[in-house]
C-alpha cells in the first residue's frame, strides 16, 4: 500500500513539478558574472571535446579528463588522472583541497579553491589563469545544498551591490530560491521563497538572475 | 544638489539617468565605490541596476543576451553571444541620436591592441542602437585598485599605465579625444590593457545632457576646462595622471564629500604629490596642471618620462614602429613604442585644441577686424593681469570715462564715420569673396589663423575662467553652461552672498556716482543734488537688478536669449522706478552741451516732455540697456578678473548707443551704466586664483 502510493507521488510530482534539479546549469548574474554551478558530488574537469566526457570542460592545454574534484562529507578532495599541481606541489593519487588551494592543472590552467562559506558545502572554483570554460563563465560553483549570492564577502556570488541576500537550496530534488526581498520568479512574484528550474528569471527588487541549460 | 536634478527633469531624461544622478549620492567621495557602471563595479548606492532585456532574449537577430553586464555612458551593457558561439558585448543605445553614433562610427575600425574593438553597429527591429563590441571577460581596473587600497606594486602600476596611454596615444594619433577616462574604461583581458568607450564617450559632453548627470561618476578624473566645455586632448593626459595617481597610491588625487567638492578642487586645489617618488611626482604635477597648456603636450612625452615596466607585454610578432607607416597601428603594445613614435609627436605639434577648431570655423577671418580684436584682446589681457590695486583700477577707470565723454565730440563722429566705412567695406568684401571665410581658409592651408597659435602662450591665470570673459570666446557659444562648482552651493550660502552682494554693491554705485558727479562737475556747471540723487538711486536699483536674476542663475544651465529677455523685463522695471524717482525728485536730466544731442528728432508725445524723459523713455532706454548687455556674466564668480576694463566699457558704450537711440539725455545713462557695472563686478563674489591655491595649502 505504502510504496504505490510513493511512488504515485513521485509520478505526480514528476507530471505537475517539472524535472528534478538539474545536475549543470549556467547562473546568469546580471553585472555580476555567469558562473558553471554543478550539482554533483563529483565533478571531472577536462578539455571541451566530444560530448559529456567532462562535467567542467575548460578550453586549455588538458586532458579529455584531467582531475576530477569530489565532495566528501565535509571537505573536498581533488584526484589527479593527469598532471596535477596542488599549492606548487604534485598530486599523486588524491589530495585534500582547503579554502585557497592554488590548483595547477598541467603547464598553464592555473585554478583557485574557495569556501567562502564555513557553514556551507557549497565550493568555487575561480580561474587564475585566463583560461576559461566553455561556453564561457567566470567561476564554477560545486553546489552542495545551498549556494548564497549576496553582498558579503562569505557569499559564494558576491554581488556587491545587492540589498540581500538569495539563496539557490536545494530540496527534495528540486531548486529554491529564497529572499527576505521581494521576490519575483518568471514574472510572479513568491513571498519569501519559490521554486525555480532551467529557464527560469528571478527578480529580486531590481537584480535579476538566469538559470540556463548547458547543451553539451 | 537640487539643482542636478532639475536639469534631469528639465532635459527630459529617462529614468536611468535620474539614477545616475542620484542627488543623494553619497558615494562620490569614495574612489572605490564612485565608479562607473561596468562589469562588477556598480556604485553601492545606486538603485539597482535594472535591465531590459533578461538573459535568453534575442533583440538582436543573431544574438542570445546572457546577462547584463552594466550600464556604460549611453545605455546598458549586456553580454551576448552570437549563433555561432561567439561572445560579445551588446551595448544598447536607446536615445537613437545621430551626434552619439557618429563617434562610434569614425572608431569602428580603429585597430590597436590596448583599444576594445567595436565590431558592428546593428539596428533591430524596434529601431533601438546596439554596439556589438569585444567582450573583456578580464579584471576591470576599477576593481583592481579597488582590492589594493594602498595602490598597485610599481611595476604593475606601470603595465596598466603604458598599456593604457600606447591605447589613448592611438587614439590622439587617430585625431579622437577620448574624454571619459578611468579606470572603469580600463579592462584587462588575457594580460593586455584594454580601453573601452572611446567612441561614445566622445560625444557625452556634447549633448544636451553633459557634465552634470553624467559624468557624475567620473568627476575624479575631469579636468578643470572641461567645466568651460573645452574637450581638447589634454583633458585626456589630465585624466591620465589623475589614473597614474590612483594607480600609485590607491586614491584619486581629489576626493570630497560632495561631486561639488570634488569639482572644485580640480578648479582649485594642488595635487598632493609629496607621498610619491621622483619621476613620478613630477610627470603627475605636470600632467595635473590647472592650465592644459602647462600640460604634457603629447601622451607619447608623458610615458617617456616614466620607467618602462621590467617585463613590458609584449606581443609576437610585433614589428618596429612606424615601418608601415602608421605609427598607431603597431606602436604602443609596448608602451615605449608609442611614446618615442614619431608620428604620435608629429600630431601632437599639428594638432591644434580641439576647441580651436571650432573657434577658427565660427570666426570670420576679416584681417582687420581680427587685427583690432587682437589688439583688443592683448589689451584686456595686459589690463587683467596689470599689478594693480583694485582702487587704483577703479580710479583709472573712471578718469578714462570721464577724459572719454568731455571728447566725445572728437571721437563719436569719426567713429560713427570709421564705423560706416568700414561697414562699405564689409559689404563689398561679402560681395566680392563669397563665403569669404571659406576662402580664407583655403588659400592658407598650412598657415593657421594669426590668433590661435598665439593663444596657448597668452598668460591667462587660469583658463577655467576664461569663459566668462565678456566678448571673448563665449560669445559663439548660444548656451550657458555652468561651472560644476557653482552648482552646489546651499539656498542660505547663496542668499547670504547676494544679501552682502547687494549691500556692497549700494555703496559702491554711491560712492561711483559721488566721483563721477565730482569729476564731471569740474568742467561743467555743478550738478544738482537731485541730479546726484537720482544718478545714485538709479544705479543702486540697476546693481541689484543685475545681481539678483545673476545669483538666481549662478551655475544653472540656461540659453542666452531668455536670460536676455528676463533682462529686458527688468530693465524695463528699473526704467519706470528711474521715472518714478525722477518724477518725485523733480529732477532736471539735462543735455550737457558737449555730448551731441539731436534735439530734431521726433519722438512719440509720451517720451519726453519739455526735454525731460517721461515713463516711457525711461523704460525703452533700460530695457533696450539691459537686453543688449549680458549683465549676469559681469556677477559671475568666475569671470577673468573682479573689475574687467573691457566689461566697464563695453557696458559704457551700449548706454552710449542706446542714449542715441532713443535721444535720453546725456550723460545720465552712460553714468549710470559705467557705475552699475563698476559696482556690480566690486560687489559680486570673485576669488582670485592664487588666492585659492593658497587657501588649499593652508
Amino acid at each position: 500500500m505504502y510504496v504505490p502510493a510513493t511512488r504515485l507521488q513521485g509520478l505526480i510530482a514528476m507530471d505537475f513539478r517539472g524535472t528534478h534539479a538539474p545536475d549543470r546549469f549556467m547562473l546568469w548574474v546580471d553585472a555580476v558574472g555567469g558562473y558553471w554551478v554543478c550539482t554533483g558530488d563529483e565533478i571531472t574537469l577536462g578539455q571541451p571535446v566530444g560530448s559529456g566526457v567532462s562535467d567542467v570542460p575548460i578550453l586549455g592545454d588538458l586532458s579529455r579528463r584531467h582531475a576530477r574534484i569530489r565532495r566528501d562529507g565535509e571537505g573536498y578532495l581533488i584526484e589527479a588522472i593527469r598532471e596535477v599541481w596542488l599549492d606548487g606541489r604534485p598530486v599523486a593519487g588524491v589530495a585534500a583541497l582547503v579554502d585557497g588551494s592554488k590548483i595547477t592543472l598541467g603547464s598553464a590552467v592555473k585554478l583557485v579553491f574557495r569556501r567562502p562559506h564555513a557553514l556551507s558545502g557549497t565550493a568555487r572554483l575561480d580561474f587564475v589563469s585566463h583560461h576559461r570554460t566553455q561556453p564561457s563563465a567566470d567561476a564554477v560553483l560545486m553546489m552542495a545544498d545551498a549556494c548564497i549570492l549576496g553582498p558579503g564577502p562569505h557569499s559564494h556570488v558576491v554581488c556587491r551591490d545587492w540589498p540581500h541576500e538569495v539563496i539557490l537550496h536545494r530540496q527534495d530534488e528540486q531548486l529554491y530560491c529564497r529572499s527576505t526581498g521581494a521576490l519575483q520568479i518568471d514574472g510572479r512574484p513568491c513571498r519569501g521563497r519559490g521554486r525555480v528550474s532551467v529557464g527560469s528569471q528571478v527578480q529580486i527588487e531590481g537584480f535579476s538572475l538566469c538559470l540556463e541549460e548547458i547543451r553539451p | 544638489m537640487e539643482k542636478q536634478v532639475e536639469f534631469v527633469e528639465l532635459d527630459g531624461q529617462d529614468e536611468m539617468d535620474v539614477t545616475a544622478a542620484d542627488p543623494d549620492d553619497p558615494t562620490p567621495g569614495d574612489p572605490a565605490t564612485d565608479r562607473p557602471a561596468t562589469d562588477r563595479s556598480a556604485p553601492k548606492a545606486r538603485p539597482a541596476a535594472k535591465f531590459v532585456y533578461p538573459g535568453g532574449s534575442q533583440p538582436l537577430d543573431g544574438y542570445t543576451i546572457k546577462r547584463g553586464v552594466g550600464h556604460g555612458g549611453f545605455g546598458e551593457i549586456y553580454f551576448a553571444v552570437s549563433d555561432a558561439g561567439k561572445e560579445v558585448a551588446l551595448k544598447l543605445i536607446r536615445r537613437n541620436l545621430d551626434i552619439e553614433l557618429r563617434g562610434v562610427r569614425h572608431c569602428l575600425n580603429l585597430k590597436h591592441p590596448n583599444l576594445l574593438s567595436l565590431f558592428d553597429i546593428r539596428e533591430d527591429a524596434r529601431g533601438d542602437t546596439w554596439v556589438v563590441m569585444e567582450f573583456v571577460a578580464g579584471a576591470c581596473l576599477a576593481d583592481v585598485v579597488a582590492t589594493h587600497p594602498d595602490g598597485l606594486p610599481t611595476e604593475e602600476a606601470l603595465t596598466w599605465f603604458h598599456g593604457l596611454s600606447a591605447g589613448v596615444a592611438y587614439l590622439h594619433d587617430r585625431g579622437i579625444v577620448h574624454r571619459d577616462l578611468k579606470p572603469g574604461n580600463i579592462f584587462s583581458d588575457e594580460g593586455i590593457v584594454k580601453v573601452g568607450d572611446y567612441g561614445l564617450s566622445k560625444f557625452v559632453s556634447c549633448s544636451r545632457r553633459s557634465g552634470q548627470t553624467e559624468s557624475v561618476g567620473t568627476v575624479h578624473y575631469m579636468a578643470p576646462e572641461v567645466a568651460n566645455g573645452r574637450y581638447g586632448k589634454e583633458i585626456d593626459i589630465y585624466a591620465l595622471g589623475v589614473v597614474l595617481y590612483e594607480l600609485l597610491t590607491g586614491r584619486v588625487p581629489f576626493e570630497g564629500e560632495s561631486v561639488g567638492e570634488v569639482l572644485m578642487k580640480h578648479l582649485t586645489a594642488r595635487p598632493d604629490v609629496s607621498a610619491l617618488a621622483e619621476p613620478y611626482r613630477s610627470v603627475i604635477a605636470r600632467a595635473l596642471e590647472k592650465d592644459p597648456a602647462k600640460r604634457f603636450a603629447s601622451v607619447g612625452e608623458m610615458t617617456a618620462a616614466l620607467p618602462q615596466p621590467e617585463h613590458p607585454q609584449q606581443i609576437a610578432g610585433q614589428l618596429p614602429s612606424g615601418s608601415f607607416g602608421s605609427a598607431g597601428a603597431a606602436a604602443g603594445v609596448a608602451g615605449a613604442a608609442a611614446g618615442q613614435s614619431p608620428f604620435a609627436e608629429e600630431a601632437a605639434a599639428a594638432s591644434p585644441f580641439a576647441e580651436e577648431v571650432v573657434w577658427a570655423e565660427t570666426v570670420d577671418e576679416e584681417p582687420i577686424y581680427m587685427a583690432l580684436r587682437d589688439t583688443v584682446r592683448r589689451g584686456r589681457d595686459a589690463w587683467d593681469h596689470a599689478n594693480f590695486a583694485t582702487p587704483v583700477k577703479v580710479v583709472i577707470l573712471v578718469m578714462a570715462m570721464i577724459l572719454l565723454a568731455v571728447t566725445a565730440q572728437i571721437w563719436l563722429p569719426l567713429g560713427v564715420l570709421a564705423l560706416l566705412f568700414y561697414g562699405g567695406y564689409r559689404i563689398v568684401r561679402m560681395i566680392v569673396m563669397p563665403g569669404g571665410s571659406s576662402t580664407v581658409r583655403v588659400t592658407r592651408p598650412t598657415g593657421p589663423p594669426p590668433i590661435p597659435p598665439a593663444r596657448p602662450a597668452r598668460p591667462r591665470v587660469d583658463p577655467a575662467l576664461a569663459k566668462t570673459q565678456p566678448g571673448g570666446r563665449g560669445r559663439y557659444r548660444h548656451r550657458e553652461t555652468p561651472a560644476p562648482a557653482m552648482v552646489l552651493k546651499t539656498p542660505q550660502e547663496r542668499l547670504t552672498e547676494l544679501l552682502g552682494s547687494l549691500l556692497l554693491s549700494a555703496v559702491v554705485a554711491t560712492a561711483m556716482c559721488v566721483v563721477m558727479v565730482l569729476l564731471n562737475s569740474y568742467q561743467s556747471a555743478t550738478p544738482s543734488a537731485q541730479q546726484c540723487a537720482w544718478l545714485g538711486l538709479v544705479s543702486v536699483a540697476g546693481a541689484w537688478a543685475v545681481l539678483i536674476p545673476s545669483k538666481l542663475w549662478e551655475g544653472v544651465q540656461g540659453e542666452t536669449t531668455p536670460r536676455r529677455f528676463v533682462m529686458m523685463v527688468v530693465g524695463l522695471g528699473l526704467g519706470a522706478l528711474a521715472f518714478g524717482v525722477a518724477t518725485m525728485l523733480m529732477v532736471d536730466l539735462l543735455h550737457y552741451p558737449e555730448f551731441p544731442h539731436d534735439g530734431g528728432r521726433h519722438f512719440p508725445s509720451g517720451f519726453y516732455a519739455v526735454g525731460q524723459p517721461l515713463a516711457m523713455a525711461q523704460m525703452a532706454c533700460f530695457g533696450t540697456l539691459f537686453l543688449l548687455m549680458r549683465w549676469w556674466r559681469q556677477a559671475d564668480p568666475l569671470r577673468s578678473s573682479r573689475l574687467s576694463l573691457w566689461s566697464v566699457v563695453v557696458s559704457a558704450a551700449a548706454a552710449a548707443l542706446v542714449a542715441a537711440i532713443w535721444g535720453f539725455p546725456q550723460p545720465w545713462l552712460i553714468m549710470a551704466a559705467g557705475a552699475i557695472s563698476v559696482s556690480v563686478q566690486l560687489a559680486s563674489p570673485w576669488v582670485h586664483p592664487h588666492r585659492r591655491y593658497r587657501r588649499q595649502q593652508a
